[in-house]
């Protein structure tokens, strides 16, 4: 039973911190994108292109692919967000012109094989691949019984270090009051100075990069990178911690994250595997009926 | 392009050949226009690819178990769909917005994990086989029904029922306070969306021979939503142009055809920046207004308020 | 390459020489089949999740229908393959199908890869009575029953992959029979018709053999992360994992459970014998058991020239599903041989290659080959071992019955 709770706080660090992402753009921006899901499999893809066609070491080739999902983020915002904004259009276009370039990553992806246009990024088109044995040091401990593994203790280490770093980058600095400013009241915010759009578009940056980087510990950590992980893992179940934890709350994800990593295999193990999969989707129904602004959320803002 | 060459030199052939792909334009059509009657209301549910499931599953299980015959079944499945919205319908559609989203994605992904996968009479993850499949006939009540859909939405948006339906997309508290009863239209139209999805699922059995999950997921969902969006939602042609234009693309540009989702990406992102009302946009294809189109028009709503 | 095509036909020649090959009416009849073509279509999953499998497939086709056009063709006659892509999707493959059979001059199919596509596929070639030849689908219900539940045989319907319904059985047979285990643990992918398939079987079959199958497992196909499953799996300490699924996930359930201290043995399925799936495992599928319709090295034949040919063609080694996919042009070559067609009626000549399908017996890198009366194959079956470093060993084989 302890392993499986290690397994769930492994597997919630990465919900939690793919959740982080998601949540402050929707905080700050007030739109869902549906584009982060799309992003979280591209760091992993661009760092495994990296490493593995490349030959780069890991630690340069994650830091390079971080900072492009952070341009990515950027290009979602001028090319799906930006014009949506300048014409009022409503927020359910943002949604999809963001489902829209999430379909165009993934296609990309899963149509590049050898000979192909985008052969030089990725060859193995929809199939699944891992890391090169080797790329990062990977001992097993075994404690008390207990099988922990070295990149999966990597990876919470790494996730909690960055959303405490998160946390007060958003609390104490100029940036993240500003981040603040806009979350609360975009207008008053523009009456105060803050140019909104760099606001925006530095929001976009930094949630995608945290995405990207999600990604990346993914493919560590569950050894599996393919053009479908964002959609397939964690688009809905991050979805489903956002509702948990609240809608633009960071600390609301975090804790969402890790609850529905412990609500899976606590699931899995009292009613067998079969639940399992329906279990974060039911717990997001229940969450949305019965309390919709989650855990930590504000009280339900009209957000249409 | 031989595509379109066929259609125009060889049509028979040419239906005989793509009857399986013309069958599933019209289940495609349909789906669209129970898109349509939720986001005339101004909600924005996501729920349609569940009460498919529900549809497809009724018939095929009643098939399999019971002696009644098929329109029974169809109806059955149609029904049931309807039945569920009302239990799934009453504690979310007060949610607005992305939640509603939201909510009704969670439905159809619990419903698909948590109860297709697990009753066995569904036949779980291995699906059912569907004995009443007729590939070669399957196609006509599609072809009959689409018509007769297509043309009652259209009626029933211009009915007051319609008229409220507009109202409370405009804007819900004005159309509220001016004595719509919202909740409740909310749900009619709610209903009305699953009854059309649920009995697309039914149709579908017709041409399918086997259901299973996966195809009542999320990706369902979204492709729906598409054909909506690119299609446009002003009327309930919209989403009938957006279904056929995007389920026969891939066929049309076969050369492509591996790109299809990149390609349905760029039009999904060119239309709602550029186009955002679509390919049929306010009041019948944009592309095309001849004269006697705008007369007829005037002549149809003589009092229009605009 | 030449002497490779040489090999071939001489072996080919013998063989249909040898079991009657050279007709049973006399000779081909009215029309002659001196420059006539022979159009056979395919529907396989070149893209998606069955894109592991198709193209060795399609590879293995083509390779057969060049060396056989290229030595004279069957009897003058010419094979064309009108090979198309699924990718992996059900209602597609249905509707390629369809494109297929009503564009009115394929006398036969192969395919579909996937066996989830087959459900839907199958019906579709036995509703308009086109010969349909499945090369790589061993799940339960491909024949004869594609129609289940009803039991009513599908005529058209045939298929040259060992069904799991064999390969299972005989590999925990020969298991048990060296190693006396006790208990085991299914993983099975529940939304995943191969897999649960093969999950069924080994439900049915390991009670015979005397294990225990203290605990199944199921997850769906798309889990990313099995260690969860692994730990329930693990918690009643098994002797035998069994391990069904198809794709990446053999793979990762087998390190993982290596990882989390399982010393017992991996069974498997279908899903373990191509080279992808060994090399993705590695050090950790090592010794991991299934059983396979065919082997690198074995001593058959035609099988020799098949490999040199493949090698010389494809610069890399052919797996099970290329050697299926040779095998099916082999098997409609020797019928469309026997069957007198007519070359113009298209529907008498799909009917009269049909019957001359379930006559056929022939010598392909599979060994000897005949369909069974329910147009399933009868065949050795090789138990290999995976090596560790992506290849196979063989453990043993076990001839038909």
């Amino acid at each position: 039973m302890t392993q499986q709770v290690l397994n769930a706080i492994f597997i919630g660090s990465i919900y939690a911190l793919f959740a982080v992402g998601y949540t402050l753009v929707f905080g700050v921006l007030d739109v869902l994108n549906l584009a982060h899901s799309a992003v979280f499999m591209l760091g992993a893809v661009i760092t495994y292109s990296l490493v593995a066609l490349h030959g780069m070491p890991f630690l340069p080739a994650a830091v390079i692919a971080v900072l492009v999902c952070g341009l990515l983020g950027l290009l979602i915002e001028f090319v799906a967000l930006r014009p949506l904004r300048r014409r009022n259009a409503p927020p359910i276009s943002a949604l999809i012109s963001t489902i829209g370039l999430a379909l165009i990553f993934v296609a990309i992806v899963e149509q590049a094989t050898p000979g192909t246009l985008f052969s030089w990024l990725w060859q193995d088109g929809a199939n699944s691949v891992r890391f090169p044995a080797g790329t990062v040091p990977n001992p097993t401990y075994h404690i008390a019984g207990l099988t922990i593994e070295g990149t999966k203790l990597g990876i919470l280490i790494t996730s909690v270090v960055l959303m405490l770093v998160l946390g007060y980058v958003i609390r104490y600095t100029q940036v993240g009051r500003a981040l603040r400013a806009v979350a609360e009241n975009r207008r008053a915010a523009t009456l105060l100075g803050i140019n909104v759009d760099r606001v925006f578009a530095s929001t976009l940056f930094l949630s995608s990069a945290l995405g990207g980087l999600a990604g990346i510990l993914f493919g560590l950590a569950i050894s599996d990178i393919s053009p479908y992980i964002g959609r397939d893992q964690v688009e809905l179940k991050g979805l489903a911690v956002i509702v948990l934890g609240g809608m633009g709350s960071i600390p609301g994800a975090v804790v969402g994250g890790y609850l529905l990593g412990l609500i899976e295999v606590f699931a899995l193990v009292r009613f067998g595997s079969n639940v399992e999969a329906g279990v974060a989707f039911a717990a997001l129904f229940l969450v949305l009926v019965l309390r919709p602004q989650g855990l930590f959320g504000a009280t339900l803002r009209e957000r249409l | 392009m031989d595509f379109f060459v066929q259609l125009f030199t060889n049509p028979v052939g040419f239906y005989n050949q793509h009857e399986l792909l013309i069958a599933q334009i019209g289940i495609n059509a349909i789906l669209a226009i129970a898109i349509f009657v939720t986001f005339y209301s101004g909600q924005l549910t996501l729920a349609n690819a569940g009460f498919m499931a529900i549809g497809a599953y009724t018939t095929v299980i009643m098939s399999l178990y019971l002696p009644t015959p098929l329109p029974v079944n169809m109806l059955a499945g149609a029904l049931l769909a309807g039945l569920v919205s009302v239990v799934v319908g009453l504690p979310v559609l007060r949610l607005r917005g992305v939640f509603l989203a939201i909510a009704t994605i969670g439905f159809v992904e619990a419903l698909r994990l948590g109860v297709i996968l697990n009753v066995p009479i569904t036949g779980e993850g291995q699906g059912l086989h569907n004995p009443t499949a007729d590939p070669l006939g399957g196609i006509v009540p599609i072809l009959i029904s689409l018509p007769i859909l297509a043309y009652l939405v259209w009626r029933l948006t211009k009915t007051r029922l319609g008229q409220a339906w507009s109202a409370i997309r405009e804007d819900e508290l004005a159309a509220s306070s001016n004595g719509i009863n919202v909740p409740l239209y909310k749900m009619i139209a709610f209903i009305i969306s699953a009854v059309l999805a649920g009995y697309a699922g039914a149709l579908e059995t017709h041409i399918n021979f086997f259901v299973d999950p996966t195809e009542y997921g999320i990706t369902r969902t979204i492709q729906i939503l598409t054909f909506a969006v690119v299609g446009g939602t002003t009327n309930v042609f919209g989403p009938i142009v957006g279904a056929v234009f995007l389920t026969a693309l891939p066929e049309i540009v076969r050369q492509f055809a591996a790109y299809r989702d990149v390609v349905n990406g760029v039009i999904l992102i060119l239309v709602i920046i550029f186009r955002p009302q679509g390919i049929v946009g306010r009041g019948g294809l944009a592309i095309i207004r001849p004269r006697w189109w705008i007369r007829w028009r005037a002549r149809e709503r003589p009092a229009a308020a605009h | 390459m030449r002497s490779a095509a040489r090999g071939i036909t001489i072996a080919l020649a013998l063989a249909l020489a040898a079991c009657g090959g050279t007709t049973s009416t006399g000779g081909n009849t009215a029309t002659s089949y001196q420059g006539k073509t022979i159009q056979l279509g395919a529907i396989l999953s070149l893209t998606g999740a069955g894109g592991v499998y198709g193209p060795s497939s399609k590879k293995g086709a083509d390779l057969a229908v060049e060396i056989i056009n290229n030595s004279g063709g069957v009897l003058g006659a010419k094979i064309s393959l009108d090979t198309r892509d699924d990718a992996s999707d059900k209602a597609q493959s249905a509707q390629v199908a369809q494109t297929l059979i009503q564009q009115g001059n394929l006398l036969a199919l192969l395919g579909p890869t996937l066996s989830n596509s087959a459900v839907a596929v199958h019906p579709l070639a036995e509703s308009f009575k086109i010969p349909i030849l499945a090369v790589s689908t061993t799940g339960i219900n491909i024949v004869p029953n594609c129609n289940a539940p009803s039991t009513v045989p599908c005529k058209y319907v045939f298929r040259d992959s060992l069904g799991e319904e064999t390969a299972i059985p005989t590999n925990i047979k020969i298991y048990t029979a060296k190693a006396h285990p006790k208990t085991g643990v299914l993983m099975v992918a529940n939304d995943d018709k191969f897999s649960s398939d093969g999950g069924k079987i080994v439900q049915n079959t390991v009670g015979q053999y005397g294990i225990d199958l203290v605990d199944t497992v199921a997850f769906s196909k798309l889990t990313a992360d099995f260690s969860p499953f692994v730990t329930k799996a693990l918690q009643k300490k098994p002797d035998v994992m069994f391990i069904t699924s198809l794709g990446g996930i053999p793979a990762k359930i087998m390190i993982e459970a290596r990882k989390q201290g399982f010393t017992g043995q991996f069974l498997g399925g279908n899903g373990f014998n191509t080279a992808v799936v060994s090399k993705q495992a590695g050090a950790a599928g090592q010794g991991a058991e299934s059983g396979s319709a065919w082997y690198l090295d074995n001593t058959f034949p035609s099988n020799a020239e098949f490999v040199k040919a493949y090698r010389t063609k494809y610069s890399s080694d052919p797996d099970q599903f290329a050697a299926q996919g040779y095998a099916a042009i082999l098997i409609l070559a020797d019928a469309a041989k026997r069957a007198n067609l007519t070359f113009s009626d298209v529907a008498g000549d799909r009917s009269k290659l049909r019957d001359a399908m379930e006559t056929v017996n022939i010598q392909t890198p599979l060994g000897p080959f005949q369909f069974t009366s329910t147009h399933d194959v009868k065949q050795t079956v090789w138990v290999i071992l995976m090596n560790g470093s992506g290849g196979f060993n063989l453990l043993a084989s076990v001839n038909p019955s």
